[in-house]
């Protein structure tokens, strides 16, 4: 709906590429053997529960590499571990398929064992050709550490197997990365014995081919993502899982999961039944959760006083975590006269945050403190006291009229003018269905207006629409997700990445000028930044990649000062993770840290099946 | 007979021409509309947790398929595989795309034509009330009621309703169109098929009303003012005979505005489904262009097309048998 | 199917014109509805032209009162940021009654001139246009325009007159045909002719006047129908949500505000609603006044 198939998607976004940072529990060791498995816990069995997920697509095949796929992560689909995406621990999962995983020092060598019971719904057990042909099918995918591209960090090189339940993945040593680990524990795992014959015979050798380089391995690249196409699109009839659940009916509103008997943890597993109802829209959630009939739901984005209402009915519960993405409003600086620095900081002083948030998304996120680029609640963790001597921009319409006197503009009227005597105007970009975007953009244009810049919102039709036109460089001004955990790399590749002129090939940075190869933010290559000279931002952020833990601190000190001094990007409000559950007829009560699984949205599959949810009697 | 089989060659050769308009317009709007599915893919990565650069490989890797050659080539394609019956496969779930137009169209066409026969129903009946007690102060309401009704639009009549009975008094769905629970076909799965549709059904049943109710008034009026009527009152005959008459002639043309009538409901639909989280058509129609998934989106507004162009065609058809001047004027050009 | 007064060659403009008037109070005289509908018509007119210069810009607000529940200051309470929801009504029918203004011009100029056209040169041309307006006439608009905005956002009113104006002008042509035609049955044509008038004169003097009580319920219905779909269309939200206009109020009442799930939202909703549902009950009455002015047979003993 793109209505709100769009809503939908920005919460599955916000908290999706999402991960962790700051509230961390102890980090476990990765070679203990224990690795956070739940507990032996007893729960009480039997039941319905009821959750949610979007874009439910009925005639979409129980396939997980399909676009559409009707196998729900956690409850009919597995990973070998779910990746909890610790900002210095490679390695912290819940066990998902694997039991028990082991990092060499050097980071270059990853065993996995895979749990002893762990069987298909079909009674075959799970064994490491099922894991060795979802590695080839990952490859056709380029996912994970699966990847084919020549001088890629952080792909895999070799898969052995060791024994029926056992393998060894091994990095590249020329360029590896600490992500290794996470992209290999984030695999799907299908089974040999219905995808096996998905795959040309010859799969291996092509694969093999591909690895190298020159024209023969091109054309067995090409090969290789045409067998992914295969994939894609493949139906296996029956579902085969080795989750807690297997898929039992749906319709193009709900989907039916019934309990796998054959599941390894299946002690563990409360509820008989699973019914994942699908919305199109963050309305449709609200209705669900008024009328209590949600045992758990992940984050969408609610109105305050419907929370409050959803709060009011007996057994609702609201869970508030740390959420790693953060609003911002972004510039291109190709427009005058958003190319100068006082007019950003003109608008960074005149828009009332703490307004802003109160009246678009008062329950999905806190008014930014200041513009770092990083989230408030890890921002400490990262630059430590320099926090301290970054400019707050509080809301100061005295300090907004000196920068835009400082740019040469005069007001006349009441109204701004630019230094030609034309009115300054401010249209900012958002996306339709995104409703807290909208509602923080109408107020902020709102706001310039009554401060006299004369400002509107525009709307995109949807989010696909928006990148583009926004990459072609088609909006002075739009919104922007950065800070976006865990990795440090990621919360400044959103503004010092792609968008803003640099790019990775083939494992080499290259900067292009503003308005080609969707550099739109147009910002200068190199920045005077107080105290460090000149620095090269794109550069810093790409050492993230690779840097130790002090350096990675100093860089992330210099880039957000960088950012707070040249305001590529107003720091608008950082994200809250809200969930809600419903104590009636299941008690749900997850860790915090597993409140945010990376690349899952729906996670009561998750929690069900390390046992945190148990059956009111 | 060889006129009517004339009219139906000619209403169908005038329904391809029109599949052909559509068509085109489609093939138009594809060529030069913005949304990239490459670009969209990218976006699904990105929400499944692929970090930026991931994604990008991947997605370039997915959609090998864009079409290449010139325009023209593309369009002789295009139109080439239609003629096949060959609708192409939804970009996302890869499914044929025919098996979604068919999953959609259930939930689609028995509401809509449940609540057209409902409607058609209360509008014959009221609708004969209304042209005899023409004079009334009631007769005058109900043809206003009529008017009024004919002049709402169905999204506002479906939002008021759903305010009503889903928000300020609670007690009908407005989300789904099954509770999945129930094993398809048992007694429990029928009632719960029910009660779903209430609301999108009453939406239907209202909005149409108003175009039956008016029409049958004048077709009734029209009898009204025949010889027989007057002959017949004149000579005392029985009121029941007279009724049956009256009844029988006047709802003749009824049949046609319930065949437009269909296919304005058809259209209706896309606002009904969205108000009601109703699965069908409409609300596939509004998905896939949201997803730009554009080979459903050509396909929905296709089959919506024919549809329309079906029930036309019928309209068309009952007018000619049931007034045969009407084929004379037809054939004078 | 007989239209207004004929217009005798002898009569005079003047006394025609003046019987109209007399014949129209008459006829809003007998129903009180009618005066009510004209009211409501009158009103909607101005709130268009003049509402929004009554507002100051930018529209006055209280940023600590959102969502305020209805009040005699705020008859519909207050929006997401504080703004008045009347205000807002108010300044949206702008966009709303403009483009089913322009609208109904496109449709009444296309409708007409075709249908003239058509039935006055009858042959071959008539054939073809007339398979056009068939085309026109059936073809799902809706959906059409759906699509149509993955590519076209229709931000002016302009744009979505002219879109509304191309898709709905059908009915009108096959309309003023089919009179056109039945006035040349009557030997219209041939009289005025054989009085050696030219085409222009024909046409503009002679074919028009009598057709034109059908032109004029014809923009009222078209009126109905452009406020309809574009209200619809933003409604859906498919369409991009831009600026100031009833369609966009009601989607972000439902889909953004939870007008549906909150019966505190729903004066929101409602405002815009109850904007739509006059502007019908207007023009519903406005039409049944006319149907009675220009077809005498109607008018009761």
């Amino acid at each position: 709906m793109k209505v709100t198939r769009i809503t939908a998607t920005l919460a599955a976004f916000a908290l999706a590429i999402t991960a962790c940072g700051g509230d961390d529990d102890e980090p476990t060791s990765p070679d203990d053997g224990d690795n956070g498995a739940a507990e032996e816990g007893e729960v009480n069995r039997g039941g319905v529960y009821t959750t949610i997920v979007t874009q439910l697509d009925a005639t979409a095949p129980p396939n997980p590499f399909n676009p559409d796929t009707n196998s729900f992560l956690g409850y009919n689909a597995m990973r070998l571990a779910w990746v909890k995406n610790h900002p210095t621990d490679p390695s912290d999962f819940y066990p998902g398929l694997a039991s028990e995983w082991e990092v060499s020092d050097d980071n270059l060598e990853l065993t996995v064992t895979l749990h002893p019971e762990a069987t298909w719904s079909d009674g075959t057990p799970v064994t490491s050709d099922d894991v060795v042909l979802s590695a080839n099918i990952a490859y056709t995918r380029g996912s994970g550490a699966f990847i084919l591209d020549p001088g890629a960090a952080g792909a895999a090189s070799d898969v052995e197997v060791i024994d029926d339940k056992t393998l060894r993945f091994t990095q590249d040593p020329d360029n590896p990365t600490g992500e290794f680990v996470n992209g290999i524990m984030d695999m799907t795992i299908v089974p040999e014995h219905v995808y096996g014959d998905v795959l040309p015979a010859d799969f291996e050798e092509t694969l093999e081919a591909a690895q190298g380089e020159g024209e023969d391995a091109e054309e067995a690249r090409d090969a290789v993502s045409e067998a992914g196409e295969e994939v894609a699109s493949f139906d296996p009839g029956e579902d085969i899982s080795a989750g807690p659940y297997v898929l039992e009916r749906i319709n193009p509103s709900e989907a039916l999961l019934t309990r796998n008997e054959h599941f390894h943890n299946d002690h563990l597993v409360a509820p008989d039944q699973v019914i994942v109802r699908n919305y199109d829209g963050n309305e449709q959630v609200w209705d669900y959760l008024q009328a209590g009939e949600l045992d758990s739901s992940h984050f969408v984005a609610v109105p305050e006083d419907v929370v409050q209402q959803i709060e009011a009915v007996p057994g609702n519960e609201i869970s508030r975590t740390y959420s790693p993405v953060v609003a911002g409003l972004a510039f291109n600086q190709s427009y005058e006269p958003f190319d100068d620095v006082h007019v950003r900081r003109a608008l960074a002083y005149a828009i009332d945050r703490e307004q802003m948030v109160s009246v678009s998304t008062p329950d999905g996120g806190d008014a930014a403190t200041t513009t770092s680029g990083i989230h408030q609640e890890v921002v400490d963790e990262w630059i430590g006291d320099a926090v301290g001597e970054l400019d707050p921009y509080e809301h100061d319409l005295d300090a907004a009229e000196e920068e835009l006197e400082a740019a040469g503009m005069t007001k006349e009227d009441g109204r701004w003018l630019l230094p030609d005597g034309e009115p300054f105007e401010v249209p900012i970009q958002v996306v339709s269905g995104f409703s807290d975007w909208i509602a923080a953009g109408e107020n902020i244009a709102t706001q310039l207006d009554e401060f006299g810049i004369e400002s509107e919102i525009l709307t995109s039709p949807d989010f696909t629409v928006y990148q583009e036109e926004m990459a072609a460089g088609d909006y002075p001004l739009g919104f922007w997700l950065i800070g976006l955990g865990p990795s440090p790399y990621n919360i400044f590749q959103r503004l010092y990445g792609q968008s803003n002129g640099w790019q990775v090939h083939a494992g080499q940075l290259s900067y292009s000028e503003p308005g080609e190869d969707g550099n739109w933010k147009g910002g200068p290559e190199t920045i005077e930044v107080e105290g460090h000279g000149e620095i090269n931002p794109g550069e810093l952020t790409h050492e993230l990649r690779t840097a130790d833990e002090e350096r990675t601190q100093e860089i992330m000190t210099i880039l957000a000062r960088a950012t707070n001094e040249t305001l590529p990007v107003i720091q608008l409000w950082d994200y809250i993770n809200t969930q809600f559950s419903n104590t009636d007829r299941f008690i749900t009560d997850p860790p915090d840290d597993a409140r945010r699984v990376s690349g899952v949205t729906s996670l009561a599959g998750i929690w069900i099946q390390q046992g945190w949810v148990t059956a009111v009697e | 007979m060889k006129g009517f089989a004339r009219r139906l060659a000619g209403q169908l050769a005038r329904g391809l021409v029109m599949v052909w308009v559509v068509l085109t317009f489609t093939f138009v709007i594809i060529s030069i509309m913005p949304g990239d599915p490459v670009r969209a893919e990218y976006e699904n990565l990105l929400q499944q947790g692929y970090s930026p650069e991931q994604a990008e490989a991947q997605a370039a890797m997915l959609h090998r398929f864009r079409p290449t050659g010139s325009v023209f080539e593309q369009y002789v394609d295009y139109v080439g595989s239609l003629l096949r019956f060959d609708l192409g496969q939804s970009l996302y779930s890869r499914v044929d795309v025919a098996t979604v137009l068919a999953d959609a169209a259930k939930w689609t066409v028995i509401p809509v034509l449940l609540g057209t026969v409902l409607s058609f129903g209360l509008g014959v009946v009221v609708g004969v009330y209304a042209a005899i007690k023409r004079s009334s102060k009631l007769g005058d309401m109900l043809t206003m009621s009529g008017s009024l009704l004919r002049g709402i639009p169905d999204f506002v009549v479906g939002l008021l309703l759903a305010s009503i009975f889903a928000t300020l008094w609670p007690i009908l769905p407005r989300q789904g169109a099954v509770n999945i629970l129930y094993e398809p076909w048992t007694v429990e799965y029928v009632l719960s098929l029910g009660y779903h549709a209430i609301l999108p059904v009453a939406t239907y049943t209202i909005s149409a009303y108003g175009g039956f109710i008016l029409a049958m008034k004048s077709s009734v009026v029209t009898v009204l003012g025949d010889d027989f009527i007057l002959a017949a009152e004149l000579r005392g005959m029985k009121r029941s005979i007279i009724f049956r008459y009256i009844a029988r002639n006047a709802i003749l043309p009824l049949f046609t505005v319930f065949a437009l009538s269909v296919a304005a409901v058809f259209s209706g639909a896309i606002f009904i489904e969205r108000i009601f989280n109703y699965p069908g058509l409409g609300m596939l129609l509004i998905d896939s262009i949201g997803r730009r998934d554009i080979t459903v989106m050509a396909g929905a507004l296709l089959l919506i097309t024919v549809a329309v162009i079906i029930a036309n065609i019928v309209a068309d058809l009952f007018y000619s048998v049931i007034d045969p001047r009407i084929r004379r004027a037809g054939d004078r050009v | 199917m007989t239209s207004g007064a004929p217009t005798g060659l002898s009569t005079t403009r003047g006394d025609l014109r003046r019987n109209f008037w007399r014949g129209v109070w008459r006829v809003l005289r007998r129903k009180p509805s009618r005066l009510l509908g004209v009211a409501l018509m009158l009103m909607f007119v101005v709130m268009a032209t003049a509402g929004p210069m009554l507002y100051q810009r930018p529209l006055p607000r209280d940023p600590d009162n959102f969502f305020a529940p209805p009040s005699l200051q705020h008859p519909f309470g207050t929006d997401f940021q504080g703004v008045d929801v009347l205000s807002l009504v108010v300044v949206g029918s702008r966009y709303v009654l403009l483009t089913a203004f322009i609208t109904a011009v496109i449709t009444v100029v296309l409708g007409t001139g075709i249908g003239l056209f058509a039935g006055f040169r009858r042959g071959r041309l008539d054939a073809v246009l007339m398979r056009i307006t068939d085309i026109n006439l059936t073809i799902p608009g809706l959906p059409i325009l759906l699509v149509l905005s993955t590519v076209w956002q229709f931000a002016s009113p302009w744009e979505m007159g002219l879109v509304l104006g191309l898709l709905g002008w059908g009915a009108l042509a096959r309309a003023v045909r089919s009179q056109t035609l039945s006035l040349r049955e009557r030997g219209f044509i041939e009289a005025a002719r054989g009085l050696g008038l030219s085409t222009p004169h024909i046409v503009f003097r002679e074919l028009l006047p009598p057709i034109a009580p059908y032109i004029a319920m014809n923009l009222l219905m078209s009126l109905i129908l452009a406020v309809w779909a574009q209200v619809g269309l933003f409604f859906l939200g498919v369409m991009p949500v831009i600026g100031e206009n009833w369609g966009v109020m009601l989607n972000r009442a439902v889909f953004d505000f939870g007008a549906m799930t909150t019966a505190a939202r729903l004066p929101y909703m409602l405002a815009p609603l109850l904007a739509l549902l006059l502007l019908t009950v207007a023009i519903v009455l406005v039409v049944d006044a006319m149907d009675e002015v220009f077809n005498p047979r109607l008018r009761e003993e």
